[in-house]
């Protein structure tokens, strides 16, 4: 049991696959140790496999995962699919599958090395001071309330209604889009343009909404 | 069996957290459960004024916690209410001189000789803030139909679920049902599909709390005020009584001559 517990990093296996668990209260530096050495030692036995990070317990910075992602893919081709920041908030670092493949972006390579498409996942409402920035598309499955700020690479889709600050294209894609069942927003952006709401037009029930770019100049959309 | 914590907090000030916690903690206590509040808030104490005990303080919150004395000798009787005690914040100091881990402790230990403990939280998000809210199982948000009110509100309760404070409860204050009929004011409805935590009750605007809390009275003593009687409901209904909401919303005739014929 003492054994166990000392294990910086834990590899388990469940239903969706391989999930790395970090011990709570281990360094970075020690992880890092022990994963170059389970690699080693198991050789290839997890090659070309993919895994999920879980990071409920034990939360790593950006570079450090982007550190780790390296480390996997370089020792033993494992491919790093998903961060679970909490149990709320999944960030995926590969589009998955079933997805058409996305349209070409330049994200900065500095800081989007290691994930070029990710989209982030938050499964709860946005409440206001949270800011969630994704570097492709961002998915909230709940309201964004006011005070929030959803800022994305790509896209920006709210299931639920959007009344905080939104910001599709962030790096200035003038093709992205926001989508939500209902955007009363406090500001909308994308790309470089900025648009408040018109003042008091309170419209019928409706099934969703997008925001995009049309002839310089961000239209809602009822659809 | 240990006894609720429950956190009232806000976020903006002057919604009406301190009369939550007096009108809810007599109600309780006059309920026959045993019932400890405390004035988290440190250098702006409130809480024993409208408790109307401010002349009979010798120790306070942060005494107990230096130390200085036992936490029997801080905590005040009520005098109307034998079952109700009140733990008031230090006026001198500043709103560090408690830690958050002083303050689980000293919520543990009450909450086994009491049913409830009640904790009315300082308004920010800062320090006192932390400190308040450590050692609470449940959460009581409080906010006007403003919109600057709720959007505190909803700050503090991503705050509080953050802080992994998953029983969180809201309570409407001070609505003014004329002005959400005339389309002036948010309505409930309103207030909770934005906020989307469950309602505890509603509060109506009364001139009444302006009065009990100069006098030093909650309101719940007077038989005939309606923001006592709300606050009776949300006593209950924080019991663990099913208490329907329907006649909160009504005003007016009708529903003055529903209620006279409910008694």
């Amino acid at each position: 049991m003492e054994q166990e517990k000392a294990i910086p990093l834990q590899i388990k296996a469940n239903r969706d696959g391989l999930m790395l668990v970090p011990h709570p209260l281990a360094s970075f530096q020690s992880i890092m140790e022990d994963v170059d050495n389970r690699l080693k030692s198991t050789r290839d036995f997890f090659s070309c496999s993919e895994m999920t990070l879980d990071l409920r317990g034990h939360p790593l910075a950006s570079d450090e995962i982007a550190a780790l992602y390296r480390l996997l893919l370089e020792k033993a081709k494992v491919q790093l699919m998903e961060v679970m920041l909490t149990e709320d908030v999944t960030f995926y670092l590969q589009p998955t599958k079933v997805l058409p493949p996305p349209k070409p972006r330049q994200p900065d390579p500095e800081t989007y090395a290691f994930a070029e498409d990710a989209a982030v996942v938050v499964r709860t409402t946005c409440r206001s001071g949270v800011r969630i920035e994704s570097p492709g598309d961002c998915v909230v499955l709940g309201d964004v309330n006011p005070g929030a700020e959803i800022l994305a690479v790509g896209d920006v889709i709210v299931f639920g209604n959007l009344r905080g600050i939104a910001h599709a294209g962030a790096l200035g894609d003038r093709s992205a889009k926001i989508w939500a069942l209902s955007i009363e927003p406090s500001q909308i952006r994308i790309a470089d343009l900025v648009a408040v709401p018109g003042k008091g037009d309170r419209r019928a029930v409706k099934r969703y909404e997008i925001a995009e770019i049309q002839k310089n100049r961000i239209e809602v959309i009822t659809m | 069996m240990a006894g609720k914590i429950i956190v009232v907090t806000s976020g903006k000030g002057g919604v009406g957290k301190t009369t939550t916690v007096a009108n809810l903690g007599t109600v309780l206590a006059k309920d026959k459960h045993s019932v400890v509040m405390i004035d988290a808030d440190i250098g702006l104490r409130n809480l024993d004024v409208v408790m109307g005990l401010e002349n009979r303080i010798v120790y306070n919150l942060v005494d107990i916690v230096e130390g200085k004395c036992r936490k029997e000798q801080a905590m005040i009787r009520d005098r109307k209410v034998n079952n109700l005690f009140v733990i008031p914040a230090a006026q001198t100091r500043e709103k560090d001189a408690v830690k958050p881990e002083e303050m689980v402790e000293l919520c543990r230990e009450l909450a086994e000789e009491f049913d409830f403990v009640l904790i009315d939280c300082p308004a920010g998000i800062e320090r006192g803030f932390k400190m308040a809210v450590a050692g609470a199982n449940t959460a009581i948000v409080v906010t006007t139909p403003e919109v600057s009110a709720i959007r505190d509100a909803d700050r503090v309760i991503g705050l509080l679920e953050a802080n992994l404070l998953k029983d969180v409860h809201l309570i409407v204050n001070r609505l003014n049902h004329k002005m959400v009929k005339r389309g002036d004011m948010m309505s409930t409805g309103d207030i909770v599909s934005l906020l989307s935590i469950p309602l505890l009750g509603v509060v109506p605007e009364s001139e009444e709390v302006v009065i009990s809390t100069n006098r030093g009275t909650p309101l719940v003593h007077e038989k005939n005020s309606r923001a006592g009687q709300a606050f009776k409901k949300i006593a209950r209904r924080l019991n663990g009584e099913n208490i329907p909401f329907d006649d909160d919303q009504e005003d007016g005739l009708l529903g003055r001559m529903k209620r006279f014929f409910r008694g």
